[in-house]
């Protein structure tokens, strides 16, 4: 259906994509991923000639879209952008009826065609029809910009990253519907993201892109159990461990917690807390076994009774292994309602701690990716 | 003595006449000007230089040029109208979402009807509020358009300033003054009405 033969695109010496052959059957669902400045983004662009190739032609239909007019073209291809980019001025009927609208087609055919789209994606047109995309959630835009790409019913759908800026849960429900409605609509897509679950869940095929070069080029089994290389191996397996059923609390604790011996006295280490900005301490013996812990209050409490720390530390502590699944302690500290949790291995060698922090921690990078991906 | 109503009526004439053509140019200029940068600061500065030039010396100028009459004033509020009108549209447009233009292109739209279907209704009401500030600008600069011959309700104001005639100062003052309050009041109700509803929140943070 489409046929990238030999493109490339340069722009004033730097080259976005090199030599690209790429061929897209009919009702396929290909994914182009890779990270951000791969060409991927360009070569979708190249397709509705939104971006014109420097070397090479781009066959649709057997037809050279250098041949076509390019708007006459643009109407005959589905279009979503990662911004949206529905007209706040237009309602979510005229918006999603706009290629309809540049085509002339009939008012009547134009609002049926709005009703009939908008009653397949679950929003009843009495209610949505007429409202202003700025009364809509970040899901319901996207949900109307997905919308109007199929208005007039294109063979071929370009998108580029549309889940990108959704938050987790509209997206995962946005790639369902679109996947179960590419199946029943047997569209060809073309569907860039650089998020590999995403890729991986909705493809049929992925085009696996690095520095304007396709690397691996396979269906998500294939790339899976043989990645072409080490960087299409770190890519996926990046995008495998980012999974909170995954992590186990080695990853999530804090691995340096403030300990003391039991032999420390009170006052030095009430100095110590004070100086680490901690309420609780762990006592661990010279070997690194955990004894117990000691909170400020029983320090408070206690400190006219006792001496040494070793007396008043609470050895009824509850503890997890460091190989137990992350989610399992964080329901054991959100049930029994604990402040901490301290991590030890087999033989109660204190590993780490893990507080309402980790927590938090833990579920951003899940959430919103790491940092530093 | 002079009839009010008359000199109001032609005052508003004279200034919608310069305003107007303002617009019929400005509007074009600063949607033309929207494809490169440094073209759009010529034309801005050359716009901005030409409201600068006190109104009395332009007015001088164009009567020099023109001779005496309406025709002079209405070129001078044209020439004084064209700034806010040419910047509001450049602003206007040049604020508008690159992911709207993006998914317009996208979509098969022709330069057409991108600025018809997109840019000018997004655009719209800041357009209008370069309009407004045009117009009350202008009816206050067509008081002193007796001086050129000019019709409008500065001739009561001259005379009576010439005659120590309190009464005929205040007969065109006041009606020119309620003028600018009118149409000031009259084109924000406007600029309101034009602004889509999805798009009130948006424009008003805009402007």
């Amino acid at each position: 259906m489409v046929i990238f033969k030999a493109v490339s695109k340069h722009y004033n010496g730097h080259i976005a994509v090199k030599n690209l052959n790429l061929n897209v059957k009919e009702g396929e669902f290909v994914t182009l991923i890779g990270p951000s400045g791969c060409g991927k983004t360009t070569t979708l662009k190249m397709v509705n000639r939104l971006v014109e190739p420097t070397e090479g032609d781009i066959l649709i239909n057997g037809r050279n879209i250098r041949d076509t007019d390019p708007v006459a073209l643009r109407r005959q291809i589905g279009y979503v952008i990662q911004q949206i980019g529905l007209f706040p001025h237009m309602t979510v009927e005229e918006n999603i009826t706009v290629v309809p609208t540049l085509l002339e087609w009939p008012a009547t055919k134009r609002r049926a065609r709005g009703h009939e789209l908008l009653d397949m994606a679950g929003m009843d047109p009495v209610i949505y029809a007429n409202r202003y995309p700025s009364e809509l959630s970040g899901g319901q835009q996207q949900r109307i910009g997905v919308l109007r790409a199929l208005a007039a019913d294109p063979p071929l759908i370009l998108m580029d990253e549309p889940f990108g800026a959704l938050d987790p849960i509209s997206r995962e429900v946005l790639q369902d519907e679109l996947k179960s409605l590419q199946k029943r609509l047997h569209k060809t897509i073309i569907f860039v993201t650089h998020d590999m679950d995403e890729a991986l869940k909705l493809a049929d095929r992925v085009v696996v892109m690095r520095e304007g070069e396709v690397i691996q080029e396979a269906t998500p089994e294939e790339l899976l159990r043989k990645p072409a290389d080490d960087f299409v191996a770190s890519f996926v397996g990046k995008s495998r461990r980012n999974d909170s059923k995954l992590l186990i609390v080695e990853q999530v604790m804090q691995p340096n917690p403030v300990t003391v011996l039991p032999s420390v006295g009170l006052a030095q280490c009430l100095t110590l807390m004070k100086r680490k900005r901690v309420d609780t301490v762990l006592v661990v013996d010279e070997e690194g076994v955990l004894i117990g812990g000691v909170s400020i209050e029983t320090l408070d409490r206690e400190h006219q009774r006792a001496y040494r720390i070793g007396e008043i530390a609470d050895h009824n502590l509850v503890t997890v292994l460091n190989s137990t699944p992350a989610k399992d302690a964080f329901d054991l500290m959100v049930g029994d309602q604990l402040k901490y949790l301290p991590v030890v291995d087999e033989h109660r060698h204190l590993r780490g701690l893990v507080t309402r922090t980790s927590m938090v921690n833990a579920m951003a990078s899940v959430v919103w990716g790491d940092e530093n991906d | 003595m002079y009839n009010i109503w008359i000199l109001t009526v032609q005052h508003l004439g004279l200034t919608l006449a310069g305003v107007g053509l303002a617009i019929l140019i400005g509007v074009p200029i600063g949607y033309l000007i929207t494809g490169n940068r440094w073209v759009a600061q010529l034309v801005m500065g050359f716009t901005d230089m030409m409201q600068t030039i006190p109104a009395l010396a332009l007015l001088a100028l164009l009567m020099l040029w023109m001779g005496l009459g309406d025709t002079p004033l209405v070129v001078a509020l044209l020439m004084y109208s064209l700034l806010p009108i040419v910047r509001n549209s450049y602003v206007g447009i040049m604020g508008i979402d690159g992911a709207l233009i993006e998914a317009a292109k996208g979509m098969g739209m022709t330069r057409w009807q991108l600025l018809r279907m997109v840019q000018l209704p997004i655009a719209l009401p800041v357009i209008m509020s370069g309009v407004r500030v045009a117009t009350v600008t202008a009816i206050g600069i067509a008081a002193i358009g007796v001086l050129i011959g000019a019709g409008g309700l500065g001739a009561p104001i001259w005379r009576g300033m010439q005659q120590m005639n309190t009464a005929m100062i205040l007969s065109g003052a006041v009606p020119a003054a309620l003028l600018a309050v009118a149409s000031d009041a009259g084109l924000s109700k406007l600029e309101q009405a034009i602004t889509p509803r999805g798009f009130r929140n948006i424009a008003s943070q805009n402007t």
